[in-house]
């Protein structure tokens, strides 16, 4: 594509010249100071105190309502051999590599579909948003039962064609992917962000490659992706990291148990479990850094491979 | 619903930029698939409203219909939900939407000026330690809340902030949603540095360029976090729960969970109505801001 | 808190670099004052429950009675749902900060009071006065030898019968004066058969401690000892399931997927409300909620069925809920006013009616009675037929064992689910609660 090249080699010269200036670099880390410092007070003074309370909690016999107590790798060790734990991260890794990367193709594709020339554009907008704003509420999860019970609405359906269903959230085979389906569901997030990330690419360069003679399928793929690789690469990070984290859906679905039969035990919910129905918050707070690290690693290989698919023109 | 949707009309022809630049022939074949596009648009639709349709259902339903009724249609109305709701705690439910606009309020415009400035650095300036302290930022959302909210109370205690907005408002300017300032150095570093380049050969500062051309630039980003930020905040039950511990000061979320006791017999219907009226301000919040996010790059006139 | 103001900002300053250290000082367990005087001045405390909308009025009318009784004391309420109320009591009691008065459960009530973080009452005896309850029912309060809270009421297991239901598909309902298990089963596979699967007979149990309490005490079992320990025998626990598990196999209950799906629902939502199913085992307390959640429904209450071999006196009175005071308070003579004004103003017990349990104090049962309603009039009437039969209280749920509920509905699910047999799950389940309590005393 030659209207992207040019573009490409265009911004590439430009750092160059820019890295090179010695005086420039030394301004830089003055407005650095000024641009930054609301993070870095919010940093030292709100972020990083509970962070390092709960890493030394982690090393903690800690009941919420005595002392901690130091307990030095006790914690860690039962990481090791604890049971539910291995449950719950099969759950969870189950759910973010299946939910995330099928939610985001959901979301990108109907961002795609929607930022051209659709009539009626906001509207249809505002109503596919719908489920993101109505949250994980008491009464959504009324509505759960009503729709994926064993006498809900889907087997309703299915009986017409002659299948009984299963109780969709109540069985232990099911519940996870049902799950996985609600939070697919709730795609709005990435897809107003994505909305968002296709208005930034020039229209001048689908115009010129149109004039070129290329196809829609070649411009998606040689300018919609490319262009939009940040934006992608960043609801694929965030995604990840909120989905590790993901809470509220298994609470409210499953009453706080991660029931049935542990099926949809997500690791928070387990942590939650541990350090608030049990009085572990020592424990929790391992569980809670063990959580990090993976989550970290993840990231990391997210940005290690970032370099080979994502495109930034500055 | 549906005919508002029939209206945006299926058979009438696309309103597309490069139409014009389309040979007759393949008018047809562009048809057939807009019409595609809109009866799966259509469908998807129906998917989505279904639930929000059900609840306004709900809430003008008996209490005793609630929990079997699966389906759109009430047999007997019952308005009743809403003013019994709006009347049933300690204070009328005004006080809590007004308590949670204000929350949303700070928190919106905290994220905003915060995040948009800690964005402009890691996006646009070379400075010393920057990889570290982008991982250091990132690092501090990967921790559940859950392992941070006695910390965190034990500090805001300290300082006199409970029963105050002040531990939900005050993070937000000092920028510790770390989700939008990664979001808006994504979406600086898309914009083509040529732009603040020009600016500076013209001799404008940092802050000028970050003023004048980055944030009009931005505007889709910028709603994205203001829009998301308030819808977040609005719904966000924990730390609301947790921080504010006086009736008077009760935020939407955990007005609507004290309607509910799971032990004896709660006015689920009432719980339903002022559910949907909590959802009035977010509903028009989203179809009034998401018009911001059109206004990329592409109609701004930059390059 | 006992701290001065000084070390409080000393404090302050310390907790934006590491907040473990502040949380290491921090813990509950102030030292007690004896007999502490009333104030002369302007004093405000916080009161704390859990409840839906209607328990909320009830209970602010009340307090405001004793603003009135006590101009120079005024009254802080703070309210949630259940679930959010023990998240805010563990963060709020952690940074010590506990409401002064509290509503408490008999499952966390051990946990927090063998950490220190509720009141001696023993210590406020010039201010509360508790004669007008038995010592049986105090005996709820107690944790070691020591009172920590004031039991609002008592009731025993009972079960809900939806008479609507029987009539309606034809089906006699049998004498449950003294009706045996047999009896039971049989009349509600009667009920399943007769309605052609429509509705069933009978919600089981199997994932409630209320009722492996009582069907433990009907096998001359008990779910903890007076030390604390577990002591059911695994058997026992096994045969619980068990009898589940027969009821669903003969049709008498809903299939396990339903079951799985409606454990832990909301009043409101279980199927004895909505009707699909007749029978169930209820506190028996809750009666008039379940009566008012389904006014197209007629109900009864009986006495859970028994056999030949069936131990004597396997009711017990349950405390349905407490009123506790914190430790850390700063007015424990103010907190333990309002302590004495909740147990004997019969005012109080004319806003709240058997809302917080069967009143245990007698004087209230009295003001009560005239003020009920036709469900509520038989609720009564039944705790009191109960109270003749009742045995000893057993202990309440020790240090440790706060999760016990859940841990019945995790393995009741391998049950239900055929992860694992009864007797697996049992010893499973004994465990793994054995060391959880091992590891919090």
């Amino acid at each position: 594509m030659s209207a992207l090249g040019e573009f490409r080699s265009l911004s590439r010269s430009r750092r160059r010249a820019g890295a090179a200036d010695q005086r420039e670099q030394h301004r830089d880390n003055k407005a650095a100071a000024f641009f930054l410092a609301p993070w870095v007070v919010g940093l030292l003074g709100i972020t990083i105190g509970p962070m390092i309370a709960s890493l030394y909690l982690a090393f903690t016999d800690y009941n919420l309502l005595q002392d901690p107590e130091f307990t030095g790798l006790d914690n860690v060790r039962r990481l090791l051999s604890d049971d539910r734990l291995v449950e719950s991260l099969k759950v969870t890794f189950t759910y973010v590599l299946v939910a995330v990367p099928l939610q985001l193709a959901v979301a990108l594709g109907l961002a795609v579909l929607l930022d051209r020339g659709v009539r009626g554009l906001s509207l249809y907008r505002s109503i596919l948003y719908l489920p993101s704003l109505l949250g994980a509420s008491v009464a959504i999860a009324v509505l759960w039962r009503l729709v994926f019970g064993t006498e809900g609405l889907v087997n309703a359906f299915l009986a017409l064609f002659g299948i009984e269903g299963p109780g969709w959230v109540s069985d232990p085979d099911t519940a996870l992917g049902t799950l996985i389906i609600l939070h697919i569901w709730t795609f709005g997030a990435p897809m107003v962000i994505f909305l968002a990330g296709l208005r930034q690419i020039p229209r001048e360069l689908y115009e010129a490659a149109s004039t070129e003679g290329a196809s829609r399928k070649r411009q998606f793929f040689s300018i919609t992706l490319p262009l939009l690789s940040p934006i992608i690469f960043f609801n694929l990070v965030l995604g990840l990291i909120g989905s590790f984290q993901s809470f509220t859906q298994a609470f409210i679905v499953s009453n706080g148990t991660g029931g049935p039969n542990d099926s949809t035990l997500f690791f928070s919910l387990y942590l939650y479990q541990e350090g608030f129905t049990s009085f572990r918050m020592g424990y929790a707070s391992a569980l809670a850094w063990l959580l990090l690290i993976i989550i970290g690693v993840f990231t990391a290989l997210n940005f290690w491979a970032s370099k080979y698919w994502v495109f930034y023109n500055d | 619903m549906t005919d508002a949707l029939k209206a945006a009309g299926p058979d009438e022809p696309p309103v597309i930029s490069e139409a014009a630049a389309l040979v007759r022939g393949k008018r047809s074949r562009r048809r057939v698939r807009t019409v595609l596009k809109h009866g799966v648009l259509v469908a998807v639709c129906l998917l989505m409203l279904y639930p929000l349709l059900w609840m306004v259902a709900s809430s003008l339903r008996p209490n005793s219909d609630i929990f079997t009724s699966s389906g759109l249609f009430v047999d007997t109305f019952d308005f009743d939900h809403y003013p019994n709701g709006w009347d049933a705690l300690s204070y009328p439910f005004s006080t809590y939407l007004l308590n949670s606009f204000l929350v949303v309020l700070g928190s919106v415009i905290g994220n905003l000026v915060s995040c948009s400035m800690a964005a402009y650095a890691f996006a646009r300036l070379d400075f010393r330690a920057k990889r570290l302290t982008f991982v250091l930022m990132l690092l501090t959302i990967m921790l559940p809340i859950h392992v941070l909210i006695i910390p965190q109370y034990v500090f805001y205690a300290q300082l006199g902030w409970i029963n105050t907005y002040l531990p939900l408002i005050v993070p937000k300017f000092l920028a510790t949603d770390a989700f939008f300032i990664f979001l808006m150095v994504q979406f600086i570093r898309g914009i083509p540095r040529e732009l603040d380049e020009a600016a500076r050969i013209d001799g404008a500062g940092h802050v000028r360029i970050f003023g004048q051309i980055m944030l009009p630039l931005m505007i889709p980003a910028l709603a994205t976090t203001a829009i998301f930020t308030f819808i977040w905040t609005w719904n966000d039950f924990f730390t609301q729960l947790i921080f504010v511990t006086k009736p008077d000061l009760y935020t939407v979320p955990v007005a609507l969970r004290s309607f509910i006791d799971a032990q004896s017999t709660s006015d689920f219907g009432a719980m339903f109505a002022m559910s949907v009226v909590s959802l009035i301000p977010v509903f028009l919040v989203f179809l009034f801001g998401q018009r911001f996010l059109l206004r990329g790059i592409a109609t701004t006139g930059g390059k | 808190m006992t701290t001065s103001r000084g070390r409080r900002t000393a404090r302050a300053g310390l907790a934006a670099g590491t907040s473990a250290v502040v949380l290491a000082s921090c813990g509950v367990g102030a030292n007690p004052v004896m007999n502490p005087e009333l104030s002369e001045g302007e004093v405000t405390i916080t009161v704390n429950w859990w409840g839906a909308d209607a328990r909320t009025q009830q209970t602010l009318e009340a307090l405001e009675l004793f603003e009135e009784e006590y101009p120079n004391i005024s009254v802080e309420p703070q309210y949630s749902d259940w679930t959010g109320y023990w998240d805010r009591m563990a963060t709020t009691t952690a940074a010590g900060d506990m409401a002064d008065v509290s509503q408490f459960d008999q499952l966390y009530l051990a946990s927090y009071a063998e950490r220190g973080a509720l009141m001696d009452l023993a210590t406020v005896t010039n201010i509360l006065d508790l004669s007008a309850l038995g010592e049986n029912v105090l005996d709820t309060g107690r944790v070691g030898d020591a009172l920590f809270a004031v039991p609002t009421g008592a009731t025993t297991n009972g079960i809900l019968i939806n008479t609507t239901l029987f009539e309606r598909h034809g089906v006699p309902l049998p004498d449950t004066a003294d009706w045996t298990w047999d009896e039971f089963e049989s009349a509600a596979i009667e009920l399943t058969e007769a309605s052609g699967g429509e509705v069933n007979g009978v919600s089981p149990f199997g994932g409630d401690s209320f009722s492996l309490t009582t069907w433990a005490r009907q096998h001359g079992d008990q779910l903890f000892d007076a030390d604390g320990e577990v002591a059911i025998d695994p058997a026992t626990l096994a045969a619980y399931w068990e009898r589940e598990l027969d009821l669903i196999d003969s049709g008498a209950a809903p299939s396990a997927g339903h079951l799985s799906e409606v454990q832990g629902l909301p009043l409101d939502q279980t199927d004895l409300v909505t009707g699909r199913t007749a029978m169930g085992f209820i506190p028996a307390g809750q009666f008039v909620s379940y009566q008012s959640a389904a006014p197209d429904f007629d109900y009864a209450l009986a006495n859970w069925p028994t056999d030949p071999d069936t131990s004597e006196g396997f009711q017990y009175l349950k405390p349905t809920m407490y009123w506790a005071a914190a430790s850390t308070s700063e007015h424990p003579a103010e907190a333990a006013l309002l302590l004495d004004f909740l147990t004997n103003d019969t005012r109080v017990a004319e806003l709240f009616g058997l809302d917080r349990g069967e009143p245990a104090n007698p004087a209230f049962r009295e003001a009560v009675e005239p003020l009920l309603d036709e469900p509520g009039r038989e609720s009564l009437a039944f705790t009191e037929a109960m109270s003749e039969e009742v045995g000893p209280t057993p202990p309440i749920t020790p240090n440790g064992a706060s999760h016990i509920e859940n841990l019945l509905v995790r393995y009741n699910q391998q049950v239900l689910f055929d992860d694992a047999t009864p007797q697996e799950a049992a010893d499973d389940l004994l465990n793994e609660l054995r060391d959880s309590i091992n590891a919090a005393g």
